[in-house]
């Protein structure tokens, strides 16, 4: 194949033993050239047809559009802390490119019903999939609200949905005498289709912040299928208990704080929250080379899947229902049991093992059957707690790194809204 | 008129729906659900920024605050993918060979590698803000009475929802049309007069009702012509109704355009009286980009040689006509039916000829000349008249009788009807004659018939009066 020198964007005309064909070229695969015809359709052609390209004319980048933003004196500053999961990008429709945008004047030109809510502020922290996300992150994101609660009423900090519970709440426990709401942010439907759901839940959390003196830690996402209201939800609360759904954001053994509606109309859920004040907020990171475990219960373990925590710092144990684990040896089948209690016993003599549940909702009781009980004999924390492993399993890592003599007293002990005293849902 | 001479230009957009499931995930294909929707939710639709140059923050919050959208659906025929809170699943691999198949019916050529895109529409008819379409097939073309009519693109897409009603704040839709798969074929600009408009129309719809993987009935095809002339843009006319009726609506608009000094590019719709009337301004040039959330595929020369190239409805009716001896407009017919085929191998002792105008004819003269709806006769009800006819239990003449009779749900006694034996024939033609001395041959006749009604062949039933006067 004859080729001359093009890049993306540039318009060519392609020759193959087909005949000719004249669009935009655009990032191509291995086997096929991709081409955006005159119609707006790709096509992809097989590179062994092809016999030659020709440049018609380079790409010429459009003009960037801006919006103008004006401060208003009245209204509340609010800060934009970007983690990733594109809240706002445009497409480019000559290349189909989609290009994230971050800056406040792109943002006030995507979602402009921000302009009337708050004054905005932003910066980009990260541009990465939440699933990647790891403690020194959690640390980064601290120090910039930090930095950014000096002159903001208010956070927003745009998160990829799938750890957005995680990232809640390790910031809960972080920021101790948190004086300012932070209000974590995703979008289930990304921002390149004019149906995302980013729109709403950042201007319901922006709404939150310019009405309402809450002072904590919270996810705002879709209330249900329409476009009207968003959940303030917990902190530590907070599960994506639906993979793709709008409103697959639910309170676990707690209730949402707040609904917010799209016009700034709130409805408390649950009013005992921090509310804003003048505490000197304090930083307590988690120690970024911490090896916490997790290791869910399921049929037929082996106790070599609990071996390799020997090296780690801490385990939370998944267990099942209450809180059990297979550790009964009762027949011939199950002899594999006694050497998991005894692994068990011998991991809790090095490291904190916690217990929390795989059951969706509900509280850990370990004392009702002889399980429960030998877990305990055996050193495993955590009874009586209603915390979702999510959490958990933050806390342990939170615990260890700031209060590490206290790790079995404070793990059952509420400290963030993560463990209620009565159970109610 | 010289339509040459005017510089008439015309081209025609077909969108076919196909039978089979909705085009990104399992729910069946219905275009209109009978059940009650038990989903209901709201939602707006954000044009993407950078498009429309936009920097007045007033004019860009109006622009974008839009109409509230309302959708109901029923979770028989849709479900999160149609409410656009799920991602699409895998595309629907029968619509792709359907694609396949039409595309080498129109000799197409078939892309090598197929990019879902998104076409941005924002009115709501697509909860996601966009249509998911793709092409399929390019540089086809098709043979006409007045030449070739090429087929420059052929695109597989997704059916919209359906509007039920719109006021200045608010819009809904319903969801159970969305994601129908549609095929839509686009011709160039060759055509050269009204009539020639029907005829290709009328040749592509017969193309895509050749695979048998079509939706048929009223709105599951609809054709957009394209329309301009020297001295006036490009119109598109939308919503015929009948074929019948396209080359007088071309006509007329062909007039109107002519009297129109500075007419623009729009769109009209094609009203029953034939003529037409303003639509709305021609939408911008399709904003496309790609649907990200499916990966572009390859079709394989051996994925071409698998789809079994289905033959033209014309050539089968010309073969049945052949076969059969049949008259073409019966042949057509024919096609369309399932039994056919079916009883003419059952009943041997039936001329094939026979069971085609008991399966088209019988149930066409039962509605114009007894009045009775002949749509109630089920597949049963003629295999019992062609049975019994083809056990010569009962005679030619009875067959309307009894399947109008069934066509009501009335009981059929099949001793009325019964054949009488000949000698049986010739006394009771003997005793009527006899009572009815001087009367004419055909008030004869008539009592005949009254007394043997169904039971006899009127033929032989002549040649025996004939004998006796």
């Amino acid at each position: 194949m004859k080729k001359e020198a093009f890049s993306h964007g540039d318009l060519i005309e392609i020759t193959t033993f087909e005949g000719i064909k004249k669009g935009t070229y655009m990032p191509s695969s291995e086997k096929f050239l991709t081409l955006k015809l005159e119609s707006g359709y790709n096509i992809g052609i097989s590179k062994k047809k092809i016999k030659s390209i020709k440049l018609i004319s380079k790409y010429k980048k459009p003009k960037e559009n801006l919006c103008n933003v004006s401060k208003k004196k009245n209204l509340k500053t609010i800060t934009i802390l970007h983690t990733g999961g594109t809240i706002a990008s445009e497409v480019d429709y000559n290349t189909g490119a989609v290009t994230a945008k971050f800056t406040p004047e792109e943002l006030i030109c995507m979602f402009p019903e921000l302009s009337n809510i708050a004054n905005i502020e932003s910066k980009l922290i990260r541009n990465m999939f939440s699933e990647d996300i790891r403690f020194a992150h959690y640390n980064i994101l601290a120090k910039e609200i930090e930095k950014a609660s000096k002159n903001s009423d208010g956070i927003i900090i745009t998160h990829g949905t799938d750890t957005i519970g995680y990232t809640a709440a390790a910031l809960s426990f972080i920021l101790e005498n948190l004086n300012i709401p932070v209000i974590l942010v995703g979008a289930q439907r990304s921002s390149d289709r004019p149906s995302t759901d980013a729109a709403i839940n950042l201007i319901c959390a922006s709404q939150f912040i310019a009405k309402s003196n809450f002072a904590e830690v919270a996810v705002c996402m879709h209330e249900n299928m329409s476009d009207e209201s968003c959940l303030i939800l917990p902190g530590t609360r907070t599960r994506k208990c639906h993979s793709s759904r709008r409103d697959g954001f639910k309170a676990i053994n707690s209730s949402p704080i707040a609904q917010v509606k799209t016009d700034g109309t709130i409805n408390y859920i649950n009013s005992s929250f921090s509310k804003t004040s003048n505490l000197n907020l304090k930083l307590k990171l988690i120690k970024e080379n911490l090896k916490i475990g997790w290791i869910k219960s399921h049929p037929n373990m082996y106790s070599k899947e609990l071996e390799v925590y020997k090296s780690f710092d801490g385990l939370l144990i998944e267990g099942t229902g209450l809180g059990h684990f297979p550790i009964n040896s009762t027949d011939k089948e199950t002899k594999e049991h006694s050497k998991m209690l005894n692994t068990i016993k011998a991991l809790t003599k090095k490291i904190p093992v916690a217990m929390s549940t795989q059951a969706i909702s509900g509280r850990i009781n370990m004392n009702v059957y002889s399980t429960g009980r030998l877990l305990q004999e055996a050193g495993v924390i955590g009874n009586y707690s209603d915390m979702q492993p999510e959490t958990a399993y933050i806390k342990l890592a939170w615990l260890l790194s700031n209060h590490k003599k206290e790790v079995k007293k404070l793990f059952t002990e509420n400290l963030r809204g993560e463990i209620s005293k009565r159970s109610l849902e | 008129m010289n339509y040459k001479n005017i510089g008439f230009k015309c081209g025609l957009e077909v969108h076919q729906q196909l039978e089979t499931h909705n085009l990104f995930c399992n729910c069946p294909s219905l275009v209109r659900d009978p059940n009650n929707p038990n989903i209901k939710f709201n939602r707006k639709l954000r044009a993407s920024a950078g498009e429309t140059g936009t920097i007045d923050l007033a004019a860009a919050f109006e622009t974008k605050k839009g109409k509230k959208i309302f959708y109901e659906a029923c979770s028989t025929s849709s479900c999160l993918v149609e409410c656009d809170d799920e991602p699409p699943h895998k595309l629907n691999e029968d619509a792709i060979d359907t694609a396949i198949m039409i595309a080498m019916l129109l000799n197409a050529k078939i892309v090598d590698q197929i990019h879902v895109m998104r076409k941005v529409v924002v009115d709501g008819s697509n909860t996601t803000g966009f249509q998911r379409t793709m092409l399929i097939a390019t540089d086809g073309y098709i043979e006409t009475s007045k030449g070739k009519v090429s087929i420059p693109t052929i695109c597989l897409e997704e059916e919209s929802a359906q509007k039920l009603n719109s006021t200045d704040y608010s819009i809904t839709y319903r969801l159970d049309r969305l994601g129908v798969p549609l095929i839509e074929v686009a011709t160039g600009p060759d055509i050269k007069d009204p009539e020639h408009a029907k005829e290709t129309a009328s040749l592509l719809g017969m193309i895509l009702r050749s695979t048998n993987r079509v939706k048929r009935g009223i709105g599951t095809i609809r054709q957009d012509v394209n329309l301009s002339i020297k001295t006036h843009p490009r119109v598109e006319v939308k919503g015929f109704q009948e074929l019948r009726y396209m080359p007088r609506v071309i006509e007329n608009e062909v007039q109107r355009q002519q009297k129109e000094k500075s007419g623009k590019p729009h769109v009209r719709k094609a009203n029953p009286d034939g003529t037409t009337s303003f639509l709305r301004p021609m939408p911008g040039s399709a904003r496309m980009y790609p649907e990200t959330d499916h990966p572009p595929f390859e079709i394989t020369p051996n994925q071409i040689k698998l789809v079994k190239i289905p033959e033209l409805i014309t050539e089968k009716a010309l073969k049945l006509e052949k076969k059969y001896n049949l008259q073409p407009s019966l042949a057509k017919e024919l096609l369309e039916n399932k039994q056919f085929d079916f009883l003419v191998k059952r009943y041997t002792k039936l001329e094939p000829f026979t069971i085609a105008q008991i399966l088209i004819e019988t149930p066409k003269e039962i509605e114009s000349r007894l009045k009775i709806n002949a749509s109630k006769l089920k597949e049963q009800d003629f295999e019992f008249v062609i049975k019994n006819l083809n056990e010569n239990k009962i005679q030619k003449s009875a067959v309307i009788n009894i399947l109008s009779k069934l066509a009501e749900n009335k009981k059929v006694n099949l001793a009325d009807y019964e054949v009488i034996s000949d000698t049986k024939l010739e006394q009771e033609v003997k005793k009527i004659v006899e009572a009815n001395k001087g009367a004419s041959l055909n008030a004869i006749m008539g009592e005949v018939m009254k007394k043997l009604q169904s039971k006899v062949d009127g033929k032989k039933a002549m040649e025996l009066i004939k004998k006796f006067i």
